[in-house]
């Protein structure tokens, strides 16, 4: 009776979570909308933008982190993207930058690019149509082009690409094996710049040469990222901005500080907790902060592949244990959402709604899913006189620490005895990739809020970060009919029904998909946060009030 | 003494092959490597990228064969590429050095001024009041951990001013006193605990010279105080203080990881840690032996100094 009202209560809060949140989405869009509909921008002015670390390298082809994006994306330009000034990516948000306009053919087989004429490189060399071809063919690693990238670890996304043709100097045609809507969605994310053809793709690892905004004028590692308007853009009266210096620092206290001093306008995407932007808030009241879904889920890894979870009922239990909304208030202080494997609504187009979710493992009333986990692991042959011993691994670093350490608690409620095991950070993936573990508290990011970008990097057989090893030829199907399907409405319906699946498979169980905190100064006009981390940092826009 | 000079300068030769041989070994013993870093980085793995990289960094090929072609660069004043940035090591090492040189010296230098009056203040009124409290500072700067004093010293310098020194590197020609605020509270802070090492060290020799019967007899002829603690006391109490003076200076060039991290100074320390972590080899054994060339001189230069302090000492 008690777990009933207690189950009763969390939905009762699940429910005003989301019309907060729902409230919060409003408000920022409203909010961001008063930045657009600024009548007279500002020219001029630097923008100092924090930033926690040295970028692996600068290319962004060739990296998966926020370290590289966030600080690189003013240099470049994608044939489109999601409009920087409109806080959800969608299709209907898709804005040309080097495409002028855009048009699928043959039944959805052909994308063909018209291209802006007259756009130069930041070393005066003139862009053309070849160089998006020589750009995607690098990333796709097409037959017959020797260049690597060194680290490629967006292929697949392009994997429905047979061929990219070039028939003049302005146009660009995209074949693909069948219709994939979602090509669009992946070419306007951050993560799909445009790369010079005349200079080796090696090179941009240390330097920029792109059609961007801003051209990168000093890079001191350690110390500083700064940018200088381009006075040549393409695009006139922008960038507002006179350049933007992305400031290293290290020290997360420091960062803070510096923020508070007003060295920093802007803190990066990431950074900031729900805990850790109230304190700032009650620090300096006129700070603005910004709430937004940064598209990266803490979810648990399952060895497929491995005693006992070989066994789907050992794995079920497992999923079935852990409570997802205890997880987001004991781990993440309210600063998440529940959902599946694409980011929940109202910030996710494509997330499971409550109802959908209810009855899901962890979603539920804790009290009876947890027995039915007891029941499940009694019937694999384990319970009080055989207990299960598990090891969970995670990488030595707090949050991840404390995601086990809540999973660990959890399992231990239906008699799993889980021991914690701190990988250290160089060692983590490659101890994934040969399959070295049990059970792994992890977290993933996606590049683009879209289906395809997250189920064939994640979930189909042998992708390239199905740590899990999951396998599921029905799945797959099911993936690749939603990828070719056309109408938006029932390619959601196809994208529900294979999320329902994944969670039901505990293919790799979703705990909770955290929320951004993003703060900067109320003179900061036009920077809106989307919920994608990696696609809003071109700066084209953005201006100081000030 | 040239002997003595000679011999010691190979010594410290041999001291930092030893060095570069365990240092080269240990790094690469050590679990992950830069190719490990970067598809981790990245988020996969690929065996047939890894193994496409490692090949061309040569990690693919055995120590041995890795620690002679890194020898030969240096015979040649190559440092080698850095692994992460893609540039000549030196170039991302360089413009470290001088800022945690200057760091050092500052620090050692508001250590100086503050833990030598101190120590001697200490000993010339032992068991006072000003003795007592003096005691208790230097307890203070021995237990506090220096990446507290620092975010103390920023969180207070917001919270009550609204500002903190510049988080970035500003050169002395290009602004003096911007240069100097950026130095003086990562100095203070690393320099407290120099200050009470020092002080409790001075205090302590001091107490057992004042004790020496030369210091009696100068008492008793009637000689100025300043005179009797300066000339007789302080001048015979020096050694040992040299001694701890030399030790804290080579420590400041290698322990300021977490003033300058804190304080945001792109110095030696904070850039070794990081690279460490990247497995950055040529940066780290660079930087290492960079360390070991300041701890080798530092020690060379105590000794020298022993036999001008104090004349009973001959080098042969």
């Amino acid at each position: 009776m008690a777990a009933n009202r207690d189950f009763l209560v969390s939905r009762l809060f699940l429910k005003w979570g989301r019309v907060v949140l729902k409230v919060l989405l409003v408000w920022a869009l409203v909010t961001s909308a008063g930045w657009a509909a600024s009548p007279v921008p500002k020219v001029g002015g630097v923008l100092n933008a924090m930033h926690r670390e040295d970028p692996p390298s600068l290319s962004i082809h060739e990296e998966a982190t926020i370290s590289t994006n966030w600080p690189m994306m003013p240099c470049y330009n994608n044939l489109v993207l999601f409009d920087p000034l409109r806080a959800q990516e969608s299709p209907d948000t898709i804005i040309g930058e080097l495409a002028e306009k855009w048009e699928w053919q043959d039944g959805g087989k052909s994308l063909v690019f018209t291209l802006r004429q007259g756009v130069r490189w930041h070393d005066g060399q003139p862009f053309s149509s070849k160089d998006v071809k020589y750009t995607f063919d690098l990333v796709r690693e097409a037959p017959g082009v020797t260049v690597r990238l060194r680290v490629n670890p967006r292929k697949a996304w392009y994997s429905q690409v047979v061929r990219i043709d070039a028939p003049t100097p302005s146009t660009v045609i995209f074949r693909l094996k069948r219709p994939q809507p979602a090509l669009l969605m992946l070419l306007a994310s951050g993560y799909s710049p445009v790369y010079p053809a005349h200079v080796p793709a090696a090179e941009l690892r240390a330097r920029c040469v792109g059609t961007g905004p801003f051209k990168l004028k000093e890079y001191r590692p350690g110390e500083l990222i700064e940018f200088v308007r381009n006075p040549d853009y393409f695009v006139k009266g922008r960038p507002y901005l006179d350049g933007i210096r992305f400031i290293i620092i290290k020290e997360r206290g420091t960062r803070i500080a510096a923020l508070q001093a007003g060295q920093l306008d802007v803190t990066m995407p990431q950074e900031g907790s729900k805990t850790a932007s109230e304190q700032l808030k009650k620090a300096v009241p006129s700070l603005v902060v910004v709430v937004a879904s940064h598209n990266i889920n803490d979810n648990i890894l399952v060895n497929f592949k491995r005693a006992p979870f070989t066994d789907p009922r050992v794995r079920r239990a497992v999923s079935l244990a852990i409570d997802r909304r205890g997880y987001i208030q004991a781990v993440r202080q309210g600063g998440a959402l529940v959902g599946g494997s694409m980011q929940p609504r109202p910030w996710g187009p494509w997330g499971l709604s409550i109802d959908e979710l209810a009855g899901l493992p962890g979603s539920g009333d804790p009290a009876k899913q947890k027995a039915e986990a007891r029941q499940l692991l009694a019937e694999a042959g384990y319970g009080p006189g055989r207990p299960l011993r598990i090891v969970v691994s995670t990488r030595a670093i707090a949050l991840y620490v404390d995601q086990a350490t809540y999973v660990i608690d959890q399992l231990k409620q239906i008699g799993i005895e889980a021991t914690l095991e701190q990988v250290e950070t160089a060692l983590w993936f490659p101890k994934l990739t040969r399959g070295e573990f049990e059970l792994g508290a992890n977290l993933t990011g996606l590049g683009a809020d879209d289906p395809d970008a997250n189920f064939y990097e994640n979930y189909v057989c042998g992708s390239s970060r199905n740590y899990s090893q999951y396998c599921n030829a029905e799945v797959d199907r099911m993936i690749d009919v939603q990828s070719q399907t056309l109408d938006p409405v029932q390619r959601r319906r196809l994208v529900v029904e294979i999320q329902k699946r994944l969670e039901l498979d505990a293919a790799r169980p979703i705990l909770g998909w955290s929320l951004d905190y993003y703060v900067m100064w109320p003179y900061v006009r036009n920077l809106v946060p989307h919920q994608s981390v990696y696609s809003y940092a071109r700066f084209q826009e953005v201006w100081l009030d000030r | 003494m040239r002997a003595y000079l000679a011999r010691r300068l190979g010594l410290a030769a041999l001291t930092l092959v030893g060095m570069s041989v365990v240092v080269f070994v240990l790094l690469r013993v050590a679990p992950g490597n830069i190719v490990d870093l970067v598809f981790q980085s990245a988020g996969y793995v690929d065996l047939a990228q890894k193994q496409r990289l490692a090949h061309e960094l040569l990690l693919d090929r055995p120590i041995a064969v890795q620690y002679l072609l890194w020898a030969g660069q240096i015979l040649h004043g190559d440092l080698g590429p850095s692994y992460r940035y893609g540039r000549p090591a030196w170039e991302i090492v360089r413009p470290r050095i001088p800022v945690t040189i200057e760091l050092a010296i500052l620090a050692l230098l508001v250590s100086l001024a503050v833990g030598l009056p101190t120590g001697i203040v200490s000993a010339t009124r032992q068991n006072t009041g000003a003795d007592y409290a003096l005691r208790v500072f230097s307890l203070a700067g021995l237990s506090m951990p220096a990446f507290w004093l620092g975010m103390v010293i920023i969180l207070v310098l917001v919270r009550v001013f609204g500002w903190i020194p510049s988080m970035l590197y500003v050169s002395a020609h290009t602004d003096l006193r911007a240069h100097l605020l950026l130095f003086l509270f990562p100095a203070l802070a690393a320099g407290y605990r120099s200050a009470a090492l020092i002080s409790r060290m001075t205090r302590s020799s001091m107490l057992e010279v004042l004790r020496e019967d030369y210091v009696r007899t100068a008492w008793a002829k009637g000689l100025h105080a300043r005179t009797v603690v300066s000339r007789h006391a302080l001048q015979n109490a020096l050694l040992p203080i040299v001694t701890v003076i030399g030790t804290e200076f080579t420590f400041l060039i290698g322990g300021l990881v977490v003033t300058e991290t804190v304080f945001n100074l792109p110095g030696v320390a904070k850039y070794l840690v990081e690279a460490i972590l990247w497995r950055d080899y040529p940066v780290v054994q660079n930087l290492v032996m960079f360390i070991a060339i300041v701890v080798v001189v530092t020690n060379l230069a105590v000794d020298l100094l022993y036999a001008r302090l104090d004349p009973r000492v001959r080098y042969g």
